[in-house]
């Protein structure tokens, strides 16, 4: 079964890249719609399977680890191919309806939205460091033709910005991977896991790679690239790059940091990206708070978000083994419930602004009195952001908030109670905002069901993982070899 | 002052990398890939060792690497419409230009030929030779030589995207034998990475051809205003 399901993870999105390219929009539309199908199957086939039989090593080409790349095919690389196979066909399914058809240019989507998810796949997949950042690069790249699409002077500024970004953030990783290179003689992840133990990598490794991949997450303060990109594109687009784009250079940083933090780490690069992250709450959650536009209160929320990421380093190292799974956990949780959520906020957001027709916050009065729907749809989202019970990013939190008591690190505490304070401010501004009545009469448009369904279901499933948490915490957890006891 | 901040901080850190890229290389690698490769030679099909790690031991990452280039290929041509290949800014009059194309064009196909078939058992190959057919390209139509498949029609996205979907078909061909994705079988292995690096050698000069007609002719303020009215 396997041997079926891994090719067809890989293949389907760059085969339908590939189709895509040489169709219109609408037959484009047509062939993704087949390749979402395809895709979930897929991905949920991987997951399963994995739950029940344990991880797997898979050697592309049939050639072994050091010699050629391998797949590891664990449990929490399953998670989020299963992830991206959620936002990735929910901001599909959006976009098919929301971009239009008559302009040309935006038949790229398609391909490019392709692109993105093989570069997803590849990168949670990824058993090497090489290629690792070919997946990173095929990303960073089909991202930034995604924000320039249509090719706007604003849009083609922050294309061009978040492009050098992504570029030197990259630069950073490849250095990093020369030296581990250097170092070993092979970019096997698994291999290097081994030797790290008796060949301790330098230092400058973990600090290099850390810089650069930092700058791709956009962690506090190298994040002046996120608002504009993620902002200025479209709804559907914005879901993807917040919800999964950022995530993957994250990813890469976590596994680098779980692999060789014990040898290369110190308490001063934990500690310092934990405080980064923390300002990043502080100062996103508060800039979020201070915008005009709807879609840049959402991106900055992005900045705040992401900043609970980096909570991760502190808690696992120099920690007992449970406190670091319990951190281990409540990120990965975390990671999960944002991407749900904040995918779901962003194409309710693109919603609202199709029915206002007018991107500011100002613009919003009346909604919730003539749209219950998609400011509904918003609400629930930010329940999740706000970490309010029962969502999943309230177990998410309370996860973090235990391992912070269990590593002795009490001051992580304040801000997470501090970031759920600060992100209810900016969503309530919102609230304020739509529920100001207008008049009797209904001057907006009125969005298709179909745009009005997808971010209800994503936020009802970032609620909902507050129930099911239990599941993809113990699928995640799976190692090569060895399934669900 | 922020000048003076960033040169301090490239010093220390080309110090720094410097000394622990000393530090790192005055050691022995725990494993030694080029043995590796070597022993697998002959199993590659191929007889260049660099040939082989691209093509055949890591494959995939060149597969990405290539959709890397169609991607950046695709979002220059998203971005803008191709100027008119009758615009009066593409022709040209030179005729020392004019007379040299003569000479360089047939001479640079050869050469892209020839290096295509030299990565099979020396240095050279699809990206080599991907690049003297792009140059070759960018001459014609620098020489005001229309060319015609350069409008941003299906022809040019199938250029595109050939030499991917080559590659991507051979990968796929794998997984349907029941062998894993990306395995050549062992006796058509060096046939199929010859089909692979000719119809690379094709995209890859497609791509740059490509990112070079979308790139304005003459960037002029008048440019954007008259796109923006098209829309």
């Amino acid at each position: 079964m396997l041997a079926l399901l891994i090719p067809g993870l890989l293949f389907t999105p760059l085969a339908l890249a590939v189709l895509c390219l040489l169709v219109n929009f609408r037959i484009g539309r047509l062939f993704s719609w087949v390749g979402i199908i395809v895709q979930v199957l897929v991905a949920l086939g991987l997951w399963a399977t994995v739950a029940d039989q344990g991880g797997l090593y898979y050697d592309l080409g049939g050639w072994a680890a050091p010699l050629g790349i391998e797949l590891r095919v664990d449990g929490l690389a399953v998670t989020f191919v299963l992830l991206t196979a959620v936002v990735a066909s929910a901001a599909a399914l959006h976009a098919g309806a929301y971009l239009d058809p008559r302009k040309g240019y935006q038949s790229y989507f398609w391909p490019l939205l392709w692109f993105l998810w093989a570069g997803l796949n590849g990168v949670w997949l990824a058993g090497d460091l090489f290629n690792l950042y070919v997946g990173l690069e095929l990303i960073s790249l089909a991202a930034v033709g995604l924000v320039a699409l249509g090719g706007e002077a604003p849009a083609l500024r922050a294309a061009l910005r978040y492009l050098y970004a992504a570029l030197l953030g990259s630069l950073g990783y490849l250095l990093a991977v020369a030296l581990v290179y250097g170092s070993y003689g092979t970019l096997s992840l698994s291999g290097i896991a081994e030797l790290a133990a008796d060949h301790p990598p330098a230092p400058l490794i973990l600090v290099l790679a850390a810089l650069g991949l930092a700058l791709k997450t956009a962690l506090f303060p190298l994040h002046f690239w996120l608002p504009a990109a993620h902002g200025i594109a479209k709804s559907p687009v914005s879901a993807l790059l917040s919800a999964l784009v950022v995530k993957a250079s994250f990813y890469i940083m976590a596994r680098l940091w779980l692999e060789m933090g014990e040898q290369a780490g110190s308490i001063w690069l934990a500690q310092g990206l934990g405080a980064l992250g923390a300002a990043g709450v502080v100062v996103g959650s508060w800039q979020a708070f201070r915008q005009s536009r709807l879609k840049m209160v959402v991106a900055y929320s992005s900045v705040a978000q992401i900043g609970y990421l980096f909570l991760l380093f502190p808690l696992s190292w120099g920690v007992a083994t449970t406190t670091a799974e319990l951190a281990q956990q409540g990120i990965t949780l975390h990671l999960i419930s944002h991407a749900l959520a904040k995918a779901a906020m962003f194409l309710a957001a693109g919603n609202l602004i199709l029915a206002v027709g007018n991107p500011q916050v100002s613009a919003l009065a009346g909604v919730s009195r003539f749209l219950p729907f998609s400011l509904f749809s918003f609400g629930l989202a930010a329940v999740s952001l706000m970490g309010l019970p029962p969502s999943g990013g309230f177990v998410a939190k309370w996860l973090l908030l235990q391992a912070s008591l269990a590593a002795g690190q009490w001051w992580w505490i304040g801000v997470l109670l501090l970031g759920s304070l600060l992100s209810a401010l900016y969503v309530f501004r919102i609230f304020r905002a739509s529920f100001l009545e207008t008049g009797s009469d209904d001057p907006f448009y009125h969005p298709p069901r179909s745009l009005e369904v997808i971010p209800m279901a994503l936020a009802v499933m970032a609620i909902g993982l507050g129930f099911v948490a239990n599941l993809p915490l113990t699928v995640m957890a799976l190692p090569v070899g060895g399934g669900v006891p | 002052m922020k000048l003076l901040l960033v040169l301090i901080a490239a010093v220390v850190l080309t110090v720094v990398l410097g000394q622990t890229a000393w530090q790192i290389l005055a050691q022995p690698t725990p494993v030694d890939l080029r043995e590796l490769v070597a022993e697998a030679m002959p199993d590659s099909g191929v007889a260049h060792p660099i040939t082989a790690v691209l093509l055949n031991f890591r494959s995939y990452d060149t597969l990405l690497e290539i959709g890397v280039l169609v991607v950046a290929g695709m979002a220059g041509l998203s971005m803008r419409a191709v100027a008119p290949l009758e615009a009066p800014a593409m022709r040209t009059s030179d005729t020392l230009l004019q007379a040299l194309l003569r000479w360089f064009v047939p001479f640079l196909l050869v050469l892209s030929a020839y290096l295509l078939w030299a990565g099979s058992d020396r240095s050279g190959g699809a990206f080599q030779a991907g690049a003297v057919l792009g140059a070759t390209g960018v001459l014609l139509r620098l020489g005001g030589v229309p060319l015609d498949f350069l409008r941003p029609g299906l022809m040019l996205r199938l250029g595109l995207v050939l030499g991917f979907a080559v590659f991507l078909l051979v990968a796929v061909m794998g997984a349907i034998r029941g062998d894993m994705f990306l395995a050549y079988p062992q006796e058509w292995a060096g046939l199929l990475i010859v089909v692979i690096e000719a119809a690379l050698t094709l995209s890859i000069a497609m791509v740059l051809v490509g990112l070079f007609a979308v790139a304005p002719a003459q960037a002029t303020e008048r440019d954007w205003p008259s796109r923006e009215g098209k829309r």
